[in-house]
């Protein structure tokens, strides 16, 4: 039944592959301060994942980090309120 | 590299709005539990910034709706427009899972059971050619990405990539966003101390 499916999706050819691969290319910020854009596919992939995983750890520290200074804010809660129209 | 920086201004919005709904409630909360609200509002925002909604931002909502303990936070904080197109996409998704588990679970025994037939088919070792170790490569590298990407398990290795670009993207944009906000609290909260202390 799945050779059936792919046989029916549109064929999807190398050059658009290649074209994302390269568009993925120039997000990462490690590959992109290389000259060379013949970056491997095994190489953007892995840049990728090592990038989206940095970008989870930090969302995860600013978290972390927000949310311990709301708490000494918090006792004061008209700092608090300042604080959040300030912000915004 | 171009930063959206509409896409920006509504996400700050919708976290803004999210943090006030989380964090709203009089009664003390331990820093761990604000964390998680806070990363929760953030990724809700995230996700429902987007104009078209994507594979990853459903999947994103759908996973976060799916923990029961933020359930109803949840709801909330998308508001109550979205829930009707929710449920469908959800239901549409946990079916496709399903679709996709079913078809993993029989490929693995008909592999299982060819390869006990075929034992020692892999050739002489030193004839295992540089395009077979970088294939190899890149489906471990793609099935590392499809759990880093969310939803990224029930999809094509197309759509995976087109996803992930798309993801980065906003990622990029949470990340910016926050940061200047709680630099911006902490410089806030420096002067309130320091004025204090005067």
């Amino acid at each position: 039944m799945s050779s059936r499916r792919s046989r029916e999706a549109p064929r999807i050819t190398d050059d658009q592959i290649i074209q994302l691969l390269s568009k993925l290319q120039q997000l990462l910020p490690e590959i992109r301060n290389r000259r060379s854009n013949k970056a491997s596919a095994s190489k953007v992939l892995q840049e990728t994942c090592n990038y989206v995983r940095s970008l989870h750890q930090e969302v995860d520290d600013l978290s972390d980090r927000l949310s311990q200074l709301l708490s000494t804010v918090d006792a004061n809660s008209p700092e608090a309120s300042i604080i959040q129209s300030l912000i915004m | 590299m171009h930063t959206s920086s509409p896409l920006k201004k509504e996400f700050l919005k919708k976290w803004m709005e999210g943090l006030q709904i989380c964090c709203s409630s009089k009664k003390q909360m331990n820093v761990l539990e604000r964390k998680k609200k806070i990363k929760l509002s953030a990724d809700i925002a995230m996700a429902s910034a987007k104009k078209t909604p994507t594979s990853w931002s459903n999947a994103l909502i759908s996973y976060a709706r799916r923990n029961e303990e933020y359930m109803i936070l949840t709801d909330q904080l998308l508001g109550p427009e979205s829930q009707f197109n929710l449920q469908k996409s959800t239901d549409r998704m946990i079916g496709f899972h399903k679709r996709v588990q079913c078809k993993k679970i029989l490929k693995r025994r008909n592999t299982y059971s060819a390869g006990k037939r075929t034992k020692k088919k892999t050739g002489h070792p030193r004839l295992i050619s540089a395009t077979l170790i970088a294939k190899r490569l890149v489906k471990k590298r793609t099935k590392v990405l499809k759990r880093l990407v969310p939803g990224g398990e029930s999809m094509d290795e197309f759509s995976l990539i087109k996803e992930a670009l798309d993801y980065i993207l906003s990622l990029k944009v949470q990340v910016d966003v926050m940061r200047s906000v709680v630099t911006a609290t902490e410089i806030l909260s420096n002067e309130k101390s320091l004025k204090s202390v005067e």
